[in-house]
């Protein structure tokens, strides 16, 4: 079990828990470790801004300092209030997502203390920041005391913030990564997440200098998320340990399950306990008068399984958080300028008997829509998210990628697909996305989740296919007219030989004027 | 003896081509003018269009016709080089010039424009079926535009002709030939004409070296015959002049070996071919018959049955074929000719009527010839 670690987490060195944990962290290759710094980082910005309803502006550089690499992110957010600032970027898993359970951006990793960390086991550097938060600009070296798990703070410079601007600086000097522009680069992190969030306006410098910038296509912010308690069903172990020592309110257990998720009523808490009574096989006793500080791995691990064997009122689906039919439109046109866009708007379903989830697919056909190769050749896309959020890798195991691959695409007049300029976007929207490992770049291919992705993706294949038959006829009138135009010359100069009764170019214009009519009518009969 | 004598071109042959050419011109220009889809049509030439005509007892080109638009993508060019080739043969004409088809197709062939990278023809297979088409659809003969196919065939007898050609005229005697012959020109229509013909029959044989035999043995001159060697498949420009040959009354007797390639050359002659079926009437001479080599030859010359040999698959195969012809079983001695080739497999070649001595050959066909035993 992985995630073991987490029951003696305090007597264990973060540092050691970090080694061992690389994997399900995002810190497993070079290349992934550096996309990984880039999402930890531009994740936070976009959920500050999201909170305070800012329109988001994020700058990324990427510079190579011999072997190492500096990550820059600034961002136009409120800042971090400086009582906070060393909890957010010095402390591993202080456990501040948890307060809002809705589709958190920053399901994967660690936050922005993770990379701190990564900064600090791979140059020994700490990070430095500048916040601007309301009043008052801080400056500032964080890093963690790998012992205690506590930020340490230094060189530090408070000023009057004079010009009332807000925002986030971080600077990271980070070793064992490597920029890569491949399909899973910092790059490709930045081009999907401003696809998913047409109100974000982000830029990238890369280590050779080139700047790219995605421009917003929209001003209007999506809706603050709802804060709805989590459903059972939908955690996890380490979700359950976590919120239970994270959480101040409750002094025991029964009461900590009873106020912090949805459906969990005082009826099923007596279904829980009689579940986790030590009668029952497989599950262990679990002491629901207990501290939920004092909660074990192993009892948290019992109750999820507790919670599998009850009949639950399903969650409510008005916590799914989609990204809008019109604001994929939008945003795929904004940066793909392709010739033709399709979005599905299917309603939302359940999974595992009770899991709502909601499937956005969207296709991209010409412009720049597609990838292009090393021998600038183009290929087609698939660019998966969970929640809007990029997925790059283990893409094979992926329910997204797996729908696309059974797809019969040449059905649909996409007759080569390895060479056609198609984007496909899939965004899976859940309270709760099966990921298949602890990675988090996977969605597990649950029956109904896959058939939901195929459907839509085959919604949206319909719709492309009538525009390239129509494209196709088009051309195809085009092409025989053309093949007849040249030949109008000869004919008229041997005509006008052969019958002599009136001039080559009498006879061109009229033919020529003959087969333009004749396939107008063509085209406009279509 | 030969007369060369200077005169000025006849054109009135050529003119009424050079009429039909302006019209089928003409009516397209018509149908431009008036936004009308430029069309022709042209009679088709597949086998499913051609019959034997009970009547005439040739084979004829049906009713079936295709039309051909230049508003088409798919017969657009084929109609520009159709007109195309009109337009070069009405050139010809005009000049009084002739040219092979392989001539006419290197006239033609030059590149559309600067600009495209394409010919108006760039493989003689292009031309050489819309050469055909204009011919049926004009109702004339690519000899009439003047266009030469390849010399073949040779002829001596008591015929005089009168060959217009190049601003001449010349006399051809046939009888005064010698060894080698006339050789007939593709075309026996146009500045050619029959002045003097005394004969009671046209002679064909297949061979060349048959022809030598008889023409050393002065066969014509004592069965005072026209002796004509197609030396093998008859050539259009041969096959015409047996035409005209009967059409001035003449019997005409073919003269083949007994095996699938001289019975196809018999009847090529006699009934026309698939191919040449929309020029039938012109060179098709329904009135032919068959004087040998048959199988039944056995009967009357001994020496012939140990001088058979061993029928291919394609002899075979091809006189089951012409058994399911109406055209050919209504006739009784040809079934029974071709079942004894079938139960035998054997066949009898021309060259075997010298086996007894070189000149027999001469014997045989005077013999079957006044005892007019042929087949029909």
């Amino acid at each position: 079990m992985a995630l073991d670690i987490f029951k003696n987490f305090k007597e264990h060195s973060i540092a050691e828990f970090f080694r061992k944990n690389k994997q399900m962290l995002g810190f497993s290759g070079k290349i992934r470790s550096l996309t990984t710094i880039v999402h930890e980082y531009v994740t936070n910005s976009l959920d500050a801004c999201e909170e305070a309803q800012i329109l988001p502006e994020i700058d990324v550089q990427i510079l190579e300092e011999g072997e190492f690499y500096k990550v820059i992110v600034k961002d136009n957010g409120p800042g971090i209030p400086r009582k906070h600032l060393g909890k957010a970027l010095g402390q591993m898993l202080a456990g501040t997502k948890f307060h809002r359970y809705i589709q958190q951006r920053g399901q994967q990793g660690i936050g922005a203390a993770g990379c701190t960390l990564f900064a600090q086991l791979t140059t020994g550097k700490p990070i430095f920041v500048i916040s601007n938060y309301e009043n008052q600009t801080i400056k500032c070296n964080i890093s963690i005391d790998v012992r205690t798990n506590r930020p340490i703070i230094s060189n530090e410079i408070i000023e009057e913030n004079k010009d009332g601007s807000h925002g986030l600086y971080i600077e990271g000097i980070f070793g064992d990564v490597k920029y890569d522009k491949s399909s899973q680069s910092p790059y490709e992190y930045i081009k999907r997440t401003a696809l998913s969030n047409p109100h974000l306006t982000i830029s990238i410098l890369e280590p050779s200098g080139q700047r790219t910038t995605f421009s917003r296509s929209t001003d209007r912010i999506p809706p603050k998320p709802q804060e709805v308690l989590p459903h059972p069903l939908g955690l996890t172990i380490a979700d359950l340990f976590e919120m239970a020592h994270n959480q101040k309110e409750h002094s025991t257990l029964k009461a900590f399950l009873l106020n912090s998720f949805q459906r969990i009523s005082a009826q099923k808490v007596e279904e829980i306990q009689k579940l986790t009574n030590g009668t029952v096989s497989g599950i262990r006793f679990v002491d629901l008068l207990k501290d939920p500080a004092q909660l074990t791995w192993e009892e948290a691990e019992a109750l999820i399984k507790a919670f599998s064997n009850i009949k639950w009122i399903a969650p409510s689906s008005d916590c799914l958080r989609p990204i809008g039919a019109q604001r994929i439109q939008s945003s795929l046109a904004n940066i793909l300028s392709p010739d033709f866009i399709v979005v599905s708007e299917r309603p939302s379903k359940i999974y595992k008997g009770g899991i709502p989830f909601l499937v956005e697919a969207a296709l991209a056909w010409g412009g720049k829509a597609g990838r292009l190769l090393q021998n600038s050749e183009v290929t087609y896309d698939v660019i998966r998210y969970a929640n809007s959020a990029p997925l790059l890798f283990d893409s094979y195991a992926c329910a997204i990628s797996q729908a696309v691959k059974e797809i019969d695409w040449k059905r649909y007049q996409i007759k080569d697909i390895e060479h056609s300029p198609l984007t496909i976007f899939v965004n899976f929207v859940s309270v709760h996305v099966p990921y298949i490992s602890t990675g988090k770049q996977a969605i597990s291919p649950e029956e109904e989740i896959y058939q939901e992705i195929k459907y839509a993706l085959m919604d949206c294949a319909r719709k492309l296919q009538s525009y390239i038959s129509g494209v196709n006829r088009e051309k195809e009138i085009q092409s025989r007219k053309n093949v007849i135009l040249r030949y109008v010359s000869q004919v008229s100069h041997d005509l006008a030989e052969l019958s002599d009764i009136a001039k080559a170019e009498e006879i061109e214009k009229k033919l020529k004027e003959h087969v333009e009519s004749k396939y107008l009518t063509k085209l406009l009969a279509e | 003896m030969v007369l060369k004598q200077k005169k000025e071109i006849k054109k009135e042959d050529s003119s009424i081509v050079i009429k039909k050419l302006e019209d089928f011109g003409t009516a397209l220009v018509k149908e431009i003018q008036n936004s009308q889809p430029p069309t022709f049509e042209i009679p088709l030439r597949t086998k499913s269009n051609v019959f034997f005509d009970e009547k005439l007892n040739y084979l004829v080109l049906g009713d079936k016709k295709e039309k051909r638009t230049f508003l088409s993508a798919a017969q657009a060019k084929k109609f520009m080089q159709t007109i195309a080739i009109a337009n070069k043969c009405k050139k010809f004409l005009k000049e009084n010039s002739h040219t092979s088809i392989r001539g006419l197709f290197y006239q033609l062939k030059f590149s559309l424009g600067d600009d495209l990278d394409e010919e108006l023809f760039s493989e003689q297979s292009e031309s050489n079926p819309l050469i055909e088409d204009l011919e049926v659809s004009l109702n004339v003969k690519r000899e009439d535009l003047n266009l030469n196919t390849d010399r073949k065939g040779v002829v001596a007898g008591n015929m005089v002709l009168k060959d217009t050609f190049g601003g001449e005229e010349t006399i051809i005697d046939c009888s005064k030939q010698g060894r080698s012959g006339w050789m007939i020109p593709s075309d026996v229509d146009n500045g050619m004409e029959i002045v003097s013909l005394e004969a009671d029959y046209v002679l064909v044989v297949e061979k060349d070296a048959m022809w030598q035999r008889l023409n050393e043995d002065k066969f014509w001159k004592k069965e005072n015959c026209i002796l004509i060697t197609p030396k093998g498949q008859a050539s259009r420009g041969c096959r015409r002049l047996i035409k005209k040959l009967s059409e001035l009354n003449l019997p005409v007797y073919i003269f083949t070996d007994c095996d699938a390639w001289g019975w196809y050359i018999y009847w090529t002659i006699k009934t026309g071919s698939m191919n040449l079926a929309y020029i039938a009437n012109s060179i098709a001479t329904p009135q032919a018959k068959f004087v040998g080599v048959t199988m039944r030859d056995i009967k009357d010359y001994d020496f012939l049955k140990n001088l058979t040999i061993n029928a291919k698959e394609v002899d075979l195969k091809r006189a089951e074929e012409m058994l399911s012809y109406d055209w050919i079983k209504r006739y009784v001695q040809w079934v029974e000719e071709l079942k004894i080739v079938l139960k035998t497999k054997k066949k009898l070649e021309q060259d075997a009527l010298q086996g007894p001595s070189l000149s027999f050959v001469g014997k045989y066909l005077k013999e079957k010839i006044e005892q007019k035993k042929f087949l029909p």
